[in-house]
């Protein structure tokens, strides 16, 4: 084969220069929701405009166990881990419409009820495109098959309408461990690594992941320390980007384009894994 | 609790006939007979009578509606069924009245069937409000017990309190301070209620209770720890954290640290602090280390923190106890007598759940002696003579510390 074929000639046009500093991939027109525990509204809001990039407002929810209906958002965080994704998210996509959704437990994990509670009224709700899990339920809470079943479902209905849902991956969690092949999921499991530039990613297919992304966030106490939790809304943060330059595309393409971006020579090697 | 009836009839064949009837008629009744009101009132005295079968003619000028008048002081829920050969010599509206329910006349064909018939519809009558006033009884007599006991069980608990939770701190932290190298530590436990109580709590490297600042959880550096489920490293206390976190006193000033969740479950959370490990500070090696040792440490705080829940859950119960009786309490409107000791079965139980503290730094007869002479003493003097003994207390105290070189 001789001369380049189509393929090669979309991979040229398919750089993260031309799609992720688009002037216009700032997010506006996507509904992001933050599935963790609660986000500081004020802050956020005070820390953008500050900044001179004023976020849209802020709405959400706050989920607990054995509670039918939602209670209303008062604009608190349960604890502070949810207002760093939230920060992350704003930071790389500042103009996307933040819902959060606050399942934090009173022992600082969250029932797998609580998650799919949460999932279905992020999409039927607030109609979000995208969905940000870095609050994981632990492995001992999913022994039970028909509750792994269930959570299954939950991250299947998401896509079958069309949301994508990033989950932090490590070597134990539940969600990636929850499938069995990496390529089936209809979730986009994303590892941390550290990048020079945070809009910067890579493709590394591995056991249960397929993703890594800037793993540092930049508001809270730990959000210097690398970490899962704080990749994955670098990752939905740069979908975000994506979707508000073409906002129907579908989760398969979206996890396509960033195959492909990162192919396409997105120099998305980390600095460190 | 069988239903006891009593038969008054001054006619001996007639009394036996009574009561050879309701022993063979299978009512599960105990039957006390009596010749004559004297000695009717005699048995009354001695044993709660439920229903009387009474002879209105019991010969020397007495009758038995006489004698029903004076049943009744003895029991005031007392019924009566009134025999008599002259039904016409009876004022109905006055011994409905008084407890009479029933007339058999003894001048016409008075069968084994009528009789029992008349004592059985009775006793149904009876059972239903007899059953409900020996619960109300009970209710108020558990009342009485431990409002009585409450305060002791509190003290007691007080006592003992203090040692297996910081005790169970201080191990862990000395293990996880020297492998990970930090130059101090603290334990933070946080336990949410079914009722949505929240407690707050905090220990130092030698188990000592520290101060807490008054901010929400969800602001704190444990939140932040417990909801990543994993150790983390903080070895540049910078600005970034201004804004969504605020920092106990016992927190502030430090140059580094190594914090963890410890498992400990139910609605219990418990954090892992350590501080000030000598630049470049913390690494991975060491929250690895230090994830280990709050999965050992985790069962330590769990059994620890466990106690103090059976205690929790002991006042729970009691106090649930006094607010389901406290209706029963007004109604029956007696008074707990706060001068009197508790039942000997709440105190022998009480007893045996101090026992079964392995923990307790005295043993059980002694706390409860100690409480009891404390109580008595506020009883009989007064809130003054109990602040004066606390002073003798921590007087002898002291004294001992500088005898023993302790302190």
């Amino acid at each position: 084969m001789s001369g380049p074929t189509v393929f090669d000639e979309l991979f040229a046009l398919l750089t993260p220069d031309r799609l992720l500093k688009d002037p216009r991939a700032t997010g506006e027109g996507v509904s992001v929701a933050v599935i963790d525990s609660g986000v500081e509204r004020a802050v956020l809001e005070e820390k953008f405009r500050a900044a001179g990039r004023p976020i849209n407002p802020i709405d959400g929810a706050v989920f607990r166990p054995n509670e039918p209906a939602p209670r209303p958002y008062d604009g608190h965080q349960s604890s502070p881990h949810g207002t760093t994704v939230a920060d992350i998210i704003l930071t790389m996509a500042p103009r996307v419409r933040l819902y959060s959704a606050d399942i934090f437990g009173p022992a600082g994990t969250c029932e797998v009820e609580t998650v799919i509670a949460a999932l279905r009224h992020a999409i039927d709700v607030w109609k979000v495109k995208v969905v940000n899990l870095s609050l994981g339920v632990p492995e001992h809470k999913l022994q039970q098959l028909p509750r792994r079943q269930l959570l299954h479902r939950a991250i299947e209905e998401a896509y079958f309408r069309d949301v994508l849902v990033f989950a932090a991956a490590h070597n134990e969690h539940p969600f990636t461990r929850s499938y069995p092949a990496a390529f089936a999921p209809p979730l986009i499991s994303v590892d941390k690594g550290l990048f020079d530039d945070p809009l910067r990613f890579a493709y590394r297919l591995r056991e249960h992941v397929e993703f890594q992304a800037h793993g540092r966030g930049y508001l809270g106490p730990f959000a210097r320390e690398p970490a899962t939790s704080w990749a994955t809304p670098h990752l939905a943060g740069i979908a975000a980007r994506i979707l508000s330059l073409k906002p129907d595309l579908k989760p398969f393409e979206i996890k396509t384009v960033l195959y492909w971006l990162f192919r396409a020579g997105a120099n998305g090697r980390p600095v460190t894994a | 609790m069988t239903d006891t009836v009593l038969i008054v009839d001054d006619e001996d064949s007639v009394r036996r006939t009574f009561e050879d009837w309701l022993r063979t008629a299978g009512l599960g009744v105990r039957v006390v007979a009596a010749a004559d009101a004297e000695a009717a009132l005699r048995a009354a005295e001695q044993t709660p009578i439920d229903l009387a079968v009474l002879d209105w003619n019991l010969g020397s000028g007495s009758d038995g509606l006489r004698l029903l008048e004076d049943l009744v002081l003895f029991h005031p829920d007392i019924v009566a069924i009134l025999v008599t050969g002259f039904a016409h010599q009876a004022t109905p509206l006055d011994a409905l009245r008084m407890g009479v329910r029933d007339y058999l006349d003894k001048s016409t064909d008075l069968t084994r069937e009528a009789f029992v018939g008349a004592v059985r519809k009775q006793l149904d009558r009876i059972r239903p409000a007899k059953r409900q006033r020996e619960l109300n009884r009970s209710l108020a007599a558990f009342r009485e017990a431990v409002e009585k006991v409450l305060p002791i069980v509190r003290t007691s608990a007080a006592l003992n309190d203090p040692v297996p939770l910081p005790a169970a701190v201080k191990s862990l932290l000395r293990f996880a301070g020297r492998a990970a190298g930090a130059a101090d530590g603290a334990l933070v436990i946080r336990h949410l209620s079914a009722d949505g109580t929240e407690t707050a709590l905090a220990y130092g490297a030698e188990g000592q209770p520290l101060p807490l600042a008054d901010l929400p959880f969800s602001r704190s550096l444990a939140a932040s720890v417990v909801s990543r489920q994993e150790p983390a490293v903080l070895n540049d206390v910078g600005p970034a954290a201004s804004g969504v976190l605020d920092l106990h006193p016992f927190e502030q000033q430090r140059t580094s640290l190594l914090a963890a969740p410890l498992p400990v479950g139910g609605g219990t959370v418990a954090v892992l602090e350590l501080f000030d490990k000598p630049a470049p500070g913390f690494t991975d090696d060491d929250k690895r280390v230090v994830a280990a040792a709050a999965e050992v440490g985790a069962d330590l705080i769990r059994q620890a923190v466990a106690e103090r829940q059976t205690h929790r859950l002991l006042f729970d119960a009691v106090e649930a106890a006094l607010r389901a009786s406290t209706g029963v309490q007004e109604a029956m409107g007696g008074a707990a007598d706060p001068g009197g000791p508790p039942p000997d079965a709440v105190m022998a139980r009480l007893r045996e759940g101090l026992d079964a503290d392995a923990n307790a730094v005295v043993d059980a007869d002694t706390a409860l002696g100690l409480v009891e002479a404390v109580r008595g003493l506020a009883v009989r003097h007064g809130p003054a003579a109990v602040a004066h003994c606390t002073r003798v207390v921590n007087d002898l105290r002291q004294l001992l510390d500088g005898l023993t070189g302790i302190g």
